[in-house]
This record gives structure tokens, sequence and C-alpha cells, in this order.
């Protein structure tokens, strides 16, 4: 199952970058097809990716929701899930070569990380375990969509005079609007983790919250976007405040992630 | 002045700003090591740094004083825009399903297309909204009105307005609760958890199989009678348990066997498997006879009778010795004299130091103690009720997003109005769509 996972993981690294190749190739060259093609290949990466996280669960016995490794391909795969979801419901599949940089990013990290299946520790056996880091996925996630296409707003004023780009990439107000929504749903997923993380926290050690640096950063994020929230609504702060905003805050998302596990001490930094 | 004071303190800019404090004070509670003493912090952060950082207490940010007027400062701001903000509500969410709040709004909307005033201002007149974008949007020229509230999937009232046919159909208004359910949420959360913090009995109690421990000063004992690790076949703890017994002052015994993630109860106490660390058993003589002989758990003193002298079990390291490339476990600990520390010595199992001309102390028989938490906290609930409220509040606030619909039938088709609290562009397109396909798109 293992070696099945292996080459599956290959597969997918194989279908993330070469449908980033095609949107690239799409942007430069401008053929509808293969705007299409690309979005199929990153789709096609998604299924064999879900078949990877399957295999090393069987092979694992148990969900492979635990290390570094792990964590990382996952965030690979709910940015993927989530930007496939926003592109389509939102008539925007260029999103998806938007996104892509990102998603390989993540997926190249988890390349290099130790991908040798341990067994658990006992703390994390438990069965808050999938809930919190499955939610803690589709939230990340989330906030990455939001992070890129308020990228793409800050940039889309270059692109202004294109028929091209007009075509493809929706009017600033939508791409505001289609930030907000997503970071919407990061914070609803991020609420679930931080309060199941809470639950298992209290049956694992007795405590609840313990301003553990991970359960503090986890915090962080959450005001940080709250704080995005009110200045949406009762400041005002649309467009290029909101994007910028929702760029910095990404990077709190990444911090929470990466950051607090490798430059902070505390009970979460399992490598 | 008193007046301009108290209406930014109740202002949202006073809450973001708040809010902004907050975040802060965790980057500083998450980066810097907390709890750590004085001499620490001058060695890490130098003679001003740690002087800082303990003046400000940022040692210790989330127990400080300003930590927790920040908190009060933020449930207050909660409860009072909670509070004022009620009875509005009920007049919003009445006002939103009454279509000649709609029909007004629209109006607005033309007036500003005709002589350039805001779109929705008269409707909305709160400075908070001034800057939002127009709320309505308007179609022409609809030949079928009906289909596109169907598209939509809202449920059209019929009516009539000068002599004309109108539709009229409210959804999820309930969702303009959204942001107060949240705040409650939020503060149900944060009285929980201060209450609980503030209330709860908490003791803990570390030992080997065979000890009796006092559990603090309830007159309680808690008897370790069984603790077994369990091991993988790579050698992971994958469980720990503890099997206790506790009794209480008038002799009444409860047991339990308690594990990781699966704590038990006794006398109304929640018991938990904390964690493990090592023991051992350390013995001292004086002049050649045993004076002490005692199971010792790392981190913990061993007083030495009738001497100034206290021992500290630092651990047992693997191969922390090495006897000329042969290496050996060892046990660290150490000497402190008057309180006074004087040196740390690694010694291996079963062999002999020597302490003062006359003391002698030998470590042996390294095994695995467990730690176990005791807790009654009341609050729990209401953490958790405040959690829930929270969610239910997100969800009202990103996903029952109150939005309407009116039409009016012309000579020339129907006119579609239509307003969405935060859908924006989304909503707009939406509904330009829904017209567009039940018609020709004329605006
Ligand atoms: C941790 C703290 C807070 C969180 C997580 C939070 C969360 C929220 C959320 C989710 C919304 C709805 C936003 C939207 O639908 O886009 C909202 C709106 C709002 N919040 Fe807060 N909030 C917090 C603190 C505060 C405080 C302290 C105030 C006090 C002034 C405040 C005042 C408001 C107001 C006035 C609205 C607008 C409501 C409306 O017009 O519908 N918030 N908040």
């Amino acid at each position: 199952m293992l070696k099945a996972e292996s080459t599956l993981f290959y597969l997918v690294l194989g279908c993330y970058f070469l449908a980033m190749a095609i949107h690239f190739v799409f942007l430069a060259i401008r053929k509808e097809k293969l705007s299409k093609l690309a979005l199929l290949v990153q789709l096609v990466g998604l299924i064999l990716h879900t078949a990877a996280i399957v295999c090393r669960g069987i092979a694992a016995g148990r969900l492979p929701l635990t290390n570094q490794y792990e964590f990382a391909t996952s965030f690979a795969w709910g940015l993927c899930l989530v930007s496939l979801i926003f592109a389509r419901r939102f008539k925007f599949p260029v999103l998806g070569a938007f996104v892509a940089p990102l998603i390989c990013l993540i997926i190249g990290y988890a390349a290099f990380q130790n991908r040798e299946v341990r067994d658990l520790m006992s703390t994390l056996r438990s069965n808050w375990l999938g809930f919190h880091v499955s939610t803690a996925i589709i939230s990340y996630g989330s906030f990455g969509v939001s992070a890129v296409v308020s990228a793409i707003f800050l940039f889309r004023g270059r692109m202004r005079d294109d028929h091209f780009w007009g075509q493809h990439i929706p009017p600033r107000e939508k791409l505001d609007a289609i930030s907000y929504r997503s970071v919407c749903l990061g914070l609803l997923f991020l609420t679930f983790t931080i309060l199941s993380g809470a639950i298992w926290a209290e049956q694992a050690w007795g405590s609840y919250w313990s301003w553990d640096p991970k359960e503090t950063w986890s915090l962080i994020t959450w005001i940080i976007y709250a704080i995005y929230l009110h200045l949406r609504l009762g400041r005002g702060w649309r467009g290029k405040s909101a994007a910028i905003f929702a760029v910095v805050g990404f990077v709190a998302v990444l911090f929470t992630y990466v950051g607090v596990n490798t430059l902070l001490p505390g009970v979460h930094s399992y490598r | 002045m008193l007046k301009k004071t108290w209406r930014f303190l109740t202002s949202m800019k006073f809450a973001i700003l708040l809010l902004a404090v907050l975040t802060l004070a965790c980057v500083f509670g998450s980066v810097i090591p907390q709890g750590g003493t004085l001499d620490e912090y001058l060695g890490a952060y130098g003679e001003r740094g740690g002087a800082l950082i303990v003046g400000l207490c940022l040692d210790d940010v989330f127990h400080s004083a300003w930590f927790l007027v920040l908190t009060v400062l933020l449930v207050c701001d909660l409860l009072y825009c909670n509070l004022i903000r009620l009875p509005s509500l009920f007049s919003r969410m009445k006002r939103f399903r009454d279509p000649q709040t709609a029909w007004r709004l629209s109006e607005a909307a033309q007036a500003f297309d005709e002589a350039g005033t805001p779109a929705g201002e008269e409707a909305e007149p709160k400075p908070a909204r001034r800057r939002q974008e127009p709320a309505v949007c308007t179609v022409k020229q609809v030949p079928d009105a009906a289909a596109v509230f169907e598209t939509l999937h809202m449920k059209p009232v019929s009516g009539e307005r000068a002599g004309r046919k109108t539709l009229f159909a409210a959804q999820n208004s309930v969702g303009l609760w959204g942001a107060w359910v949240t705040h409650l949420g939020i503060l149900l959360l944060i009285v929980g958890f201060t209450l609980g913090q503030t209330t709860r009995q908490l003791y803990t109690v570390h030992g080997v199989p065979g000890q009796t421990l006092p559990v603090g000063d309830t007159g309680c004992t808690l008897t370790i009678n069984d603790f077994d690790v369990s091991l993988t076949d790579s050698g992971v703890a994958s469980q720990f348990t503890s099997d206790v017994t506790m009794r209480d002052p008038a002799g009444v015994t409860e047991s339990a066997v308690v594990s990781v993630n699966r704590p038990g109860d006794l006398f109304g106490y929640k018991v938990f498997q904390n964690s493990i660390g090592t023991a051992a058993k350390v013995t001292v003589t004086k002049d050649g006879a045993v004076v002490q002989e005692e199971v010792l758990c790392a981190g913990d003193y061993l007083y030495v009778l009738d001497t100034p002298m206290a021992l500290f079990f630092d651990g047992y390291y693997r191969d922390a010795l090495d006897f000329g490339g042969m290496k050996a476990d060892a046990f660290a600990w150490s000497t402190y004299y008057n309180g006074v520390y004087s040196e740390t010595r690694y010694q291996a199992e079963g062999e002999t130091a020597i302490s003062t001309d006359s003391i002698r102390v030998v470590f042996s028989e390294p095994q695995s103690y467990t730690l176990l938490q005791l807790k009654r906290e009341r609050f729990i609930w209401l953490v958790l009720l405040g959690g829930l409220v929270t969610l239910a509040g997100l969800v009202l606030s990103f996903y029952l997003q109150p939005r309407r619909l009116w039409a009016e039938q012309t000579e020339a088709g129907w006119t579609v109005h239509g307003e969405s609290r935060k859908g924006g562009a989304l909503f707009r397109d939406r509904l330009r769509e829904a017209a567009g396909e039940n018609g020709p798109k004329t605006t």
C-alpha cells in the first residue's frame, strides 16, 4: 500500500506541476482549450491525490493527518479542492492558474518531508483527530484561495485594457466578493478547528485551552480575519485594502501551519 | 469631550483597535517563552530587553493585569454593542420584510441615477453604511419576473402599487441576527473561560505504583495501584494507563482506570492521564547508615533530614556517561545548600556519590512515573455553549444572507430590483443572469 501511495504521490506531483505548466501556456498563447485541459489535469491530480491519501490511511491503519508530511499533502489537497469548487461556483476557471503555484509549493514542501509512516503517540489516538485536522485543511485551503484571489485583485488594474484578461478575470468588485466568500468559509472552518481542538485537548490533557503556541496562533489567525470582516463592514474596507489584508492574513495562516511547528516550542510540535 | 470619548469607546473603530491589540498581545505571548525567570530573560534578551519583558509582564502575558483589562474591555464592548442593537434588530427584520421599504430603496436608487446621491442612503442612513456599494440592483424590461424569482429560489407575494402589478420576496431575514449571535457566543465563551479558570480546582499528583499521595489540600489521597506504558512494535508509547484509587477524608474509596484521551471520574473530579516522566530510587546514607530511601520523580526535591542539603532529581538520560568509549545511562541530579544551587552530577546506576564527608547518595531502579491531573471545573458547559452559539452566528452571518427581490410590471415588461446585504457583486451577477435567462437583458 505504501508503495502505491509513493507512486501515486509522484503522479500527483506530476499532475499538479503539469497543470501549472498548461495553465501558464494558456495564459501565454491564450488558447481556450488549454484552460479546460489544465483544469482537467488538476482534477485528475486531485482524484489521484485522494487515492494516495486513502492508500496511506489504509497502510497506516489510521487517518493520515498527523505529521508535517501528511498535513502538507492534505493542505495542498484542501487548497486544490477549494480552488476547483470556487472556480466552478463563480465561473472563474483561470483561478486554477493562479492557485497552481501555491499548490505546487506546498506539495513540493511535502516532498521534502520525512514520508515514513510512524506510529501515533498516545495523545493523537483520538476520534477528534480526523475532524480537527480535516476542518483545518478546508479552512487553510479557503484562506489560500482568498489570498490568491486578492493577489489577482491587486494585479487586476494592470490587465485592464486587455480583452483576454477582461474575459477571463472577473471585474474587481466580483474578485473582492469572491475573496470575501472564501474568507467566510475559512473562518467558519477555523472556528470548527479551534473548537474541536479544544474539546480534544480537554480529553487528552485536561485543559481545553492552555495558550500553547499553536492554539494561540490559530486564535491570532481567527482574530485577524475577524478584524478583516469588521473593517469591511464597519470601515468600508473593500477592494484594495481588503485585498492586502487578506494576503497578510494568509501569512498568519502559513505561520500557524509551518512557523509554529518549526520556530516555537509546544505540544503541537510533532515532526 | 465625554460624549466624544464615549462615542469612540462604543464604536466599531475601538472594537477593531481592541482586537488588534489583543492580536499583538497573543503574538508576544507565543513568541516570548512564558513563565521563565528574570535571569533567563536577561540572558536571552540582554539587560534592557529582559527588564522590559519582566516589567511589562510579557513573561506571563495571558495572566497579566493588562491582558485582563483588555479582555474586560472586549466583554464590555461586546455586551454594549449587543444590548443597544437588540431593539433595532427586531425592527430591521420587520423592515426588511416590508415591501414598502424595498420600494423606497429602489426609488432612492433611481434618484441617485438621476441626481447623483448615493443609492440606499435614505433607507440606511447610518454612517457605517455610507461607504458601502449601492445596495440595489435593477434590471428593466424583463418579460417574466416570476421566472426570475424562481431561478433565484425565492417565492414571491403578489401585490399592487399605483395600479401596477407587483411581486415581492424577502429571504433569510434571520441572517440579520448573524453578527449579534456571533457576538453573544464570543461573550459566553470569554465569560465561561474566565469563570472556569478562576473557580476551577486543579491538582496534580505524580508517583509510581505502590505510592499513596495527598491530593492537594483536599484531605483526599490517591493510591497508584498500577501504571502501564504500552509500546508499539517500533517503540512509540501508544498509551499510558494508570489504575488509581482515591480515598476521601471519611475513608470512602473510589477507583478508576485512566488513560490518555479517556479521563476517569473520582468523587466528582475528572482525572486525566496528563504525562509521564522518570522516577528513581534514591538512597541517602550518613556515616554508613541509611537515613532516607525514597522514590524521587524527575523535577522533585529531596530534603536530606537534619542537614541544610536538598537533592534535585533532573532526570535519567540515555548514554550520558562515557567511560573511555563505553556509554552508560545516567541519573542527573543537583545539590542545593540552604536553598542555593551548588552543582549538577551525572551518576550511573548504583554508583555512590559523596556529597559531604559523611553523606553518600545512590540512585537506582529507574522507572516511569505517572502524572495525573484532577480537575473540577464548572463552566465548561458555558464555554461549549459559547462555541456552538458562535458557530451558529457565523453560519447565520455568512450563509443566510438576507436578500430580497421586488418587481413591478410596466408597459415595457417587468422592472426587477434586488438587494442583498452582503452578496454584493455576486448577487447582482446572479440577478442579471437570471433576468437575462428569462428575457432580453437591457441594463
Ligand atoms: C473577537 C471578537 C469579534 C468577532 C469574532 C466578531 C465577529 C463578527 C462577525 C462574524 C460579524 C459579521 C460580519 C459579516 O457578516 O461580514 C460581525 C459584525 C459586527 N461586529 Fe463583531 N465581532 C467581534 C467583536 C466585536 C466588537 C467588540 C464589537 C463592538 C463594537 C463588534 C461590532 C460589530 C458590528 C457593529 C458588526 C456589524 C453588524 C451588522 O451590521 O450586521 N464586534 N462581528
